[in-house]
Formats: structure tokens, sequence, C-alpha cells
């Protein structure tokens, strides 16, 4: 590792550890006064922390599943780099997903009731699982590849890790279970949804990890040629058009009957309180695939932007199917006021994000610390 | 023995009565509701619906429908919400909540179960209600109860008491001797949202 690379990532621990700081700060505020402090309500219940959830489990699956596959399907231009994939999967998104639950609910202290008493009906249970299977598949699967990069190991000792971390990553779509099998739900409640969690998670990993090599190309601890990097954009291009086609017929579907809960819903996505955040979530969509799929340039600046919308745009895609549907509850009569009534659309605190950007900022940092200790480069 | 609830629509006038009682009986904390009236149709709690001079007013009373069949208890990741096998209640264990407000999201019946966002406030300061109801918590889900406090003791649950109109019905369903299982006999009833599987415990008698 050269000197400016160290230094460069002596300075990135000092900025994430600053952010997470503050995160712990606004955390704290948040444990102190309740969850008053977020912008959440009785009708609205979650918000970003569970599109936080939703995020970065999808970047967990995603980058485990884009470290298995050069083992699996013999892409050895790849390789060099799965060791960092594995690991973004095995620590930084893994401990953002499981901390946007923690900060999410009313009494983190008592969260080793998922252990003692877990209902085996709920599929917030299953994730948990899920969750924990990643966590165990991919520091085996990060050490595994370590090793045989330090020729301890023969290459063909990773393909039962690998095929297990592939299957791990195919199983988030258990993940959109925890929304689409609620019949409260109808726009959730659709078999559309375990596929678009799966498109979303596989997009926003590998919108992360493309990101990821640009910064790590440009300090220099790796030194991914941009082709390369452009056959990730081209994919993560492919996973958001299909995407976009389950939104386009999410909305047709909803929009056609002209009257009705759905319809209500999806008008007020198009064209109510949501709409400023559906529209922006379409110029994202278009705008990560006009920039992932042009003709990168040398130094493939266009795929770096394209990366950022495509990111943006899955934070977009999972914020508004959430709001979307908790501001259409199946019953909506008027009634006497419940906490949080009044609210036509959903803005998070300023808690929320400073709670969210020191989970995200935490994660980046342990991305940071496991650079530096391991043998993650070339 | 499964208990239920049958509340006659045609005598319900929206005096909001059940939301009190219910209210001082569990000594519900501030903006904390477990039994709503609802105004169906109208924009607001109680106009109506329709233009002048065809307007007509409705109501909707609603509370925890104790379902057999409950979305809530399937969700909670804990077990901190189940169902009673004795009566069929659906209770919420308060020590157990790890508060995630996932049955809220589970629920189809929106609003009759509410979170604690702030510590417990009460409009004034000495507590009210009976001295049996579980102490609310901070961070957790609550919801009603049946106000299984009251039938410990052989009591109907309060809002039953305190209807002015005699429109809320409560007993065992399972006995046909019972005041719900008579009062829905040879009536026409609906129960809420069937169609999502959930078989709610409250007949709306119509």
């Amino acid at each position: 590792m050269s000197a400016q690379t160290r230094k460069s990532i002596n300075i990135s621990l000092a900025v994430f550890s600053v952010l997470a700081v503050i995160g712990v700060v606004c955390w704290i505020l948040q444990l102190t006064k309740g969850l008053q402090m977020t912008n959440l309500g009785t009708t609205n219940m979650w918000g970003l922390y569970i599109t936080g959830f939703m995020i970065f489990t999808g970047v967990a699956a995603g980058s485990l599943f884009f470290a298995s596959v050069p083992y699996l399907f013999r892409l050895d231009e790849f390789k060099p780099y799965c060791r960092i994939s594995a690991y973004v999967g095995a620590v930084s998104s893994i401990v953002a997903a499981s901390l946007f639950i923690i900060v999410d609910i009313g009494n983190p202290e008592r969260v080793w009731l998922f252990i003692t008493s877990g209902n085996f009906t709920s599929p917030m249970f299953w994730d948990f699982i899920i969750l924990l299977s990643y966590m165990v598949i991919s520091v085996i699967f990060t050490r595994q590849l370590i090793l045989v990069h330090e020729g301890k190991k023969d290459e063909k000792s990773v393909k039962p890790i690998a095929v297990l971390a592939f299957a791990a990553g195919i199983l988030v779509f258990v993940t959109s279970f925890v929304f689409s099998f609620q019949t409260a739900r109808p726009m959730w409640n659709t078999p559309a949804q375990p596929l678009s969690f799966l498109l979303a998670a596989f997009a926003v990993a590998l919108a992360v990890l493309i990101i990821l090599a640009f910064i790590l190309n440009k300090i220099g601890y790796i030194h991914m040629p941009v082709p390369l990097i452009s056959k990730m954009a081209k994919l993560c291009a492919l996973l958001l058009a299909a995407e976009l086609l389950i939104i386009i017929g999410e909305v047709l579907v909803g929009l056609y009957p002209g009257a009705g809960g759905e319809y209500e819903a999806v008008s007020w996505l198009v064209a109510g309180g949501g709409a400023i955040r559906f529209w922006l979530e379409m110029a994202a969509v278009v705008g990560a695939l006009i920039l992932l799929t042009r003709q990168a340039s040398e130094k493939g600046g266009t795929i770096l932007f394209g990366a950022i919308f495509a990111f943006a745009a899955v934070y977009l895609i999972k914020s508004n199917f959430l709001q979307a549907e908790l501001f259409h509850p199946l019953l909506n009569y008027a009634g006497p006021v419940m906490y949080g009534d009044g609210a036509f659309y959903y803005i998070p605190s300023l808690i929320e994000i400073g709670v969210s950007v020191g989970i995200v900022s935490l994660g980046a940092f342990l991305l940071v610390i496991g650079l530096r200790a391991l043998k993650l480069g070339e | 023995m499964r208990y239920a609830m049958a509340i006659d629509i045609k005598k319900c006038t929206g005096c909001h009565s059940c939301s009190v009682a219910c209210k001082v009986e569990n000594n519900l904390p501030d903006d904390i509701w477990w039994n709503r009236v609802l105004t169906v149709g109208g924009e607001n709690m109680d106009t109506p619906m329709g233009k002048f001079p065809n307007v007509k007013m409705e109501y909707l009373p609603i509370n925890c429908q104790h379902c057999e069949n409950p979305a809530c208890v399937k969700a909670c990741p804990v077990g901190a919400t189940y169902k009673r096998k004795e009566d069929g209640i659906v209770v919420q264990d308060y020590d157990k909540c790890i508060g995630c407000r996932y049955c809220m999201v589970a629920c189809p019946y929106s609003g009759v179960r509410q979170f604690n966002w702030k510590k417990p406030e009460y409009a004034i300061d000495i507590a009210m209600g009976d001295k049996d109801v579980t102490k609310h918590q901070y961070n957790t889900v609550e919801k009603c109860t049946f106000c299984v406090h009251r039938l410990a003791r052989g009591e109907k649950p309060a809002c039953i008491e305190t209807c002015p109109n005699r429109a809320r019905h409560f007993g065992d369903i399972d006995d046909p001797e019972s005041e719900v299982s008579k009062a829905i006999q040879g009536r026409t009833y609906f129960k809420l949202l069937e169609e999502k599987g959930t078989k709610p415990s409250i007949y709306y008698l119509t």
C-alpha cells in the first residue's frame, strides 16, 4: 500500500468516525425522548430506518452474490476484486442493516427476545435468521478468499462456500416477505414484490460496488480496469430497467380502474402528496439507465455518476413503495385524532437523517478498517 | 369458548361514549384511543356523507377485532402479541413488545393498534381507570383488551356497559344463550374486511 493510499484511508477513517459519533448523539437523543423525535406516526409507522434496512440488506445480499459469481462461472478477470465485495457483504452492510432495525425499534434493549422468544411465523424473524446466515457465510467466504489469495489454499476449496453465498444472495427475496405477505397492504401483497426486491437488491449492491471501485482506484488501493467496471454498470442498468418495468406495471394496474383504494394510493404517488419523490425516482432511474449504458470514457466518469443515480433511484423506489401504501390504509374514515394525524406525506426528521448518516458512516468506517487491516486489495 | 362483540350500527348515534368510557377505564395516555367511533363517508369526524340536502350520517365504532386468525400475531417477531387459548382474546404483552410496529403494519384495521411514541402523558394529573389495568409503557404498542381485567371479575367490557343506546353486545359466541349470540340471531350482519381472511370477532348488525 502506497503512502498516498494510506493517507487517504486515514483521512476517511477520521471523517467516518466523526459522522458515526454524530449519529450516536442523534440516537441517544432519540432514546431519551422516544420515537416522537422521528416524523413517523400511527398511519406512517415506518420510514427512513426501514428503507435503510431494505437497502443495506440488499447490498449485503448482492455483494455476497457478486463475490461468488466469478468463482462459480469462471470470470477470472473479476476474481481479484471479490474479497472486497465479500467483505462489504460480510461486515459493512450487515452491520448497517441490523443497526437500521435496532434504531427503528422502541425498545432496543429487548432485541435479545429475537433469540429467546422468536416467532417462527413472523417474516421479520425469518429476516433475522437470514441476516445471521449472511454474516456467517460472508465471514467464512471472505476468509477463504484471503487464504486463496495468499496461496495458503487451493482455489477449488472456495467452491462450496461460493455456492452457499450465491444461494444466500438470491434468498434476499425473503426480505420482501416482510412486506409482500401482508394482506392488509394490497400494494405490497403481490407476487411481483419478491422479484422487485431481488432486482433492486442486486442493482443497489452493484451501484455501491461500482462507486467503491472508483474510489479505491482513485486512491490506488486497486487498479480495476474501466471496461470491467463498465460490465458491472451494464448489468446494473439491466436490473434497474427490469425494476422500472415492474414499477410502470404497478402504476398502470393501479390507475386503470379509475377509483378505489389502490387507485387512490397510486394517484397520490404520481400526482398527489408523493408526486415530487415519485418523479424524482423516475428521473433517477432514467438518468442511471442513460449514464450506465453510455460508452464509457477512459476514466469512466459517466459510470460513477450513473451508479450514484442508481443508488438514489433504489432509495426512492423503496421509500415511495413504503409511503404510498402506509398513507392509504384500508379503513380511512374520519375519526378522533391519533398521533401523527394530519401529515399527507413523510419527510424524515433531522434526527432520523443524523442517525441514518451515522449508521452508513459506521458501515463505511468498518469497510475502511477492513481495507487497511486485511489483504483485500491486489 | 370465544368472546365476541356485536355492534348494532342502526342503534349507534355516534355519541362517542364508548370511546370515552374506554379511555377512562383503561387510563389511556394522550393521543391513544383503543376504541374509536369513525364517521362513514364524511370528510371530517361527525360530518355527513353526501351533498346537502341529500345527506346521511353513519358511524362505524372500531376497536381491535380480536380475530380468530390474527395477522398481528403471525407478524410479531417475538410473540409479544398472542391469542389466548381459553377465550380467543388477542392480547399484547407490554413487557415483551420490542416496539417494531410490525403488528400495526400487518393489521388491516388501521389504527386499532397504537404506539406510545412518547412517555405516556395524561390529560389530568390524577390517574384514572381501573386499578387492575396494566400500566402503559413507553415505546410499546397497545390496543383494546376486551377489558380482560373486568372479565376476570365477571364484568362486561366498559364500552358495553356505557353505550346509552345499548348498541353493543358482548359474550361467548360459542354459547347460543349468550347475550352476543342472541343479539345476532335473526339479524343481518357484516364483519370488517372479512375478505382479508382474519376472521374477526366483531359482528356489525345492520
